[in-house]
């Protein structure tokens, strides 16, 4: 028992950073119709940002707001320079996103030197309680309550306000919103924004999490992520969060019983999903 | 396009010449590192062409390259480094490793070719991250990443003889990929890049099609592979990674999608850039993150030259051809139209 709530606490905690992950990405997709595989980089960057302003200050909340202003700053650059010249054409997207992931994992290495930064869990945050027999560690439970606070955050926008409405019926169909006299154009940075705001919120949690950040880490989440987002369904929020979760618990369960499989169960997951629900398990409603 | 092929047509005898200047240099210049660095661009420049075969013919775009190449880099490693070190066992690893990848390409490809674009594009990347992780981890036979070394056959101790099987090697594959462009079936393909949509509605099962030229793709990268494994008489996981794949990726961008020779222009800008710039890098620190120029020139060719280095001067030399025929020839074509 006590080894099943510890390891579902693990499952939860991984679940949870993919899902922030995942969440931006499946918004963009949704919405956008561009699948960003320069996910990964805003997520290494957001990682890398935020340290070293927690490092600096040292206040983790300032590293957090860092990571955010930094996502933001490049979601609005990436949008505004790379994504824009290529909407609609799926091919040049792909290979655009692609070659933007390269740039910002190599520039992570000019600006912030290429070797693996150890990073320690904030004071607050470390250490463990104790109940009965199982030990719980504190950062753990903190992102599982983060990652449920965004959660609940996103889905209110979604659903309870204006803003959430429109992206909502942009995901459905974006020619009527258009003929609506919204202008589409600049919910989609918006949403990009967020969606790379969100990457970079992730990577800065995840940082205290493995204990160490290096470049080449945005690809590894990255992978995550899109298997969440096939999944899941593109363009769906719930589904995202249902999956992150499905594969966090699957990756830690198989961790501890079945090792050698552990990486291999998400394939399985994402294979078995792939031939029986192509479209992935929640779909968002395409008009 | 329309004209048939001449064996002895304008681009046929320069690229004849080339292939002479290509067999000739070893015996002429005797520089070590030049004839491995040329070895190198051959190699990667099958690797890139059978990249193309995926993203320049059939449009389909391919993150899980690196997993063929990998197959067969590790095939002949370990085949040669478990057998006698033969011109057999060699020959015969590279068959293994080419049925390993067409097996695993046509499982990959059924399961995956189904769906868009960019469910393909990512779960390519997802797969072939698994692989590199599963060899990582398996390091009874791939020793992980600190790889093995192992002996290359006899024959091939010697860089010349090798850089002649690999450039005939590059032959074959060269006019194999032509044929099989040229061919009916290659026609199909293309029709698929062009437009999906239609080529089904005509009653191409556009599934099958696409199955095929990522078997042929994949089988090609495991050569490249093979050949790059005893090029190097070492090999790690680095075959697996993504960098395999962007290298591929990059080749063909900047040379130019949709031709085989683009690819080979590709490669050479890419090995050769890559070779002399990591050289200035003892001066200038910057140069040791090379591949920024390359990620920036890439976008920047995504974006303003999506053909590549062959494309736009194709379509100039087609722009500038057909100016001149207009120039010249209008009242001929002018009649072609009036006698229909």
């Amino acid at each position: 028992m006590d080894l099943i709530i510890s390891l579902v606490i693990n499952g939860l905690a991984t679940g949870m950073l993919i899902f922030l992950l995942a969440a931006g990405l499946t918004l963009i997709f949704g919405l956008m119709d561009v699948l960003n595989f320069a996910h990964g980089g805003l997520f290494v960057w957001g990682a890398y940002a935020g340290i070293f302003s927690y490092a600096y200050t040292g206040s983790f909340t300032l590293g957090i707001i860092a990571a955010i202003i930094t996502g933001l700053i490049l979601g609005f650059i990436m949008e505004k320079l790379i994504i824009k010249p290529v909407y609609g054409n799926h091919v040049q997207q792909i290979l655009i996103t692609l070659g933007t992931m390269l740039v910002l994992q190599e520039m992570i290495k000019v600006f912030f030197g290429p070797n693996v930064v150890a990073v320690k869990v904030p004071e607050l945050l470390a250490g463990s309680w104790q109940v009965g027999d199982i030990i719980i560690i504190k950062y753990r439970i903190f992102i599982i309550i983060f990652g449920f606070i965004v959660f609940g955050l996103f889905h209110y926008i979604l659903t309870r306000t204006k803003i959430g409405l429109i992206v909502r019926a942009g995901v459905m169909n974006k020619e009527m919103v258009q003929a609506l006299g919204i202008n589409i154009k600049r919910i989609f940075l918006f949403v990009f924004m967020t969606g790379a705001a969100l990457a970079a919120v992730a990577g800065v949690l995840m940082a205290p999490y493995s204990g160490a950040i290096y470049a080449e880490l945005g690809m590894e989440y990255a992978i995550l992520a899109f298997i969440v987002v096939v999944i899941g369904g593109m363009g769906s929020f719930q589904g995202s969060l249902f999956a992150a979760i499905l594969v966090g618990l699957a990756g830690s369960f198989m961790a501890y019983y079945v090792p050698y499989l552990s990486l291999a169960v998400n394939m399985i997951i994402m294979a078995v999903v792939l031939i029986f629900r192509p479209q992935g398990l929640f779909t968002a409603a395409k008009g | 396009m329309m004209n048939k092929p001449l064996l002895l047509s304008r681009s046929n005898i320069i690229l004849f010449i080339i292939l002479l200047a290509l067999i000739a240099f070893p015996f002429v210049m005797d520089s070590r590192t030049l004839t491995i660095l040329i070895t190198q661009i051959l190699i990667f420049g099958i690797l890139a062409m059978s990249y193309d075969i995926l993203l320049g013919y059939t449009g389909i775009v391919s993150f899980g390259h690196a997993m063929f190449f990998g197959i067969g880099a590790y095939c002949t490693a370990i085949m040669l480094n478990d057998f006698e070190s033969t011109i057999g066992t060699f020959i015969g690893s590279i068959i293994v490793g080419m049925i390993i990848a067409g097996i695993l390409s046509f499982i990959v490809g059924l399961l995956t070719l189904r769906l868009k674009s960019h469910f393909f594009a990512m779960l390519t990347m997802a797969i072939s991250g698994l692989l590199l992780v599963v060899a990582e981890k398996w390091r009874d036979v791939t020793r992980g990443n600190d790889g093995f070394t192992f002996k290359a056959p006899e024959v091939f101790k010697d860089r010349v003889m090798f850089y002649l099987v690999v450039l005939a090697l590059l032959v074959i594959v060269f006019i194999a990929l032509k044929r099989f462009v040229s061919s009916p079936l290659g026609r199909v393909l293309i029709a698929v890049r062009e437009n999906e949509q239609r080529t089904k509605s005509l009653g191409f099962k556009t599934l099958y099609y696409k199955v095929i030229a990522s078997v042929v793709a994949g089988v090609i990268a495991s050569l490249a592979g093979s050949l790059y494994a005893v090029s190097l008489r070492f090999v790690n996981t680095s075959v697996l990674t993504m960098e395999v794949t962007l290298d591929a990726l990059l080749m063909t961008i900047i040379g130019g999608v949709g031709t085989l020779i683009g690819p080979l222009i590709g490669s050479v800008v890419i090995e050769s850039a890559q070779h002399y710039l990591s050289g200035l890098a003892r001066d200038f620190p910057i140069f040791e993150r090379w591949i920024i120029f390359f990620g920036i020139i890439y976008i920047l060719a995504v974006i303003f030259f999506p053909k590549g280095i062959v494309g736009t001067l194709q379509m100039k030399y087609f722009q500038w051809k057909n100016k001149k025929n207009q120039l010249n020839v209008v009242p001929l074509s002018k009649n072609k139209e009036s006698s229909k």
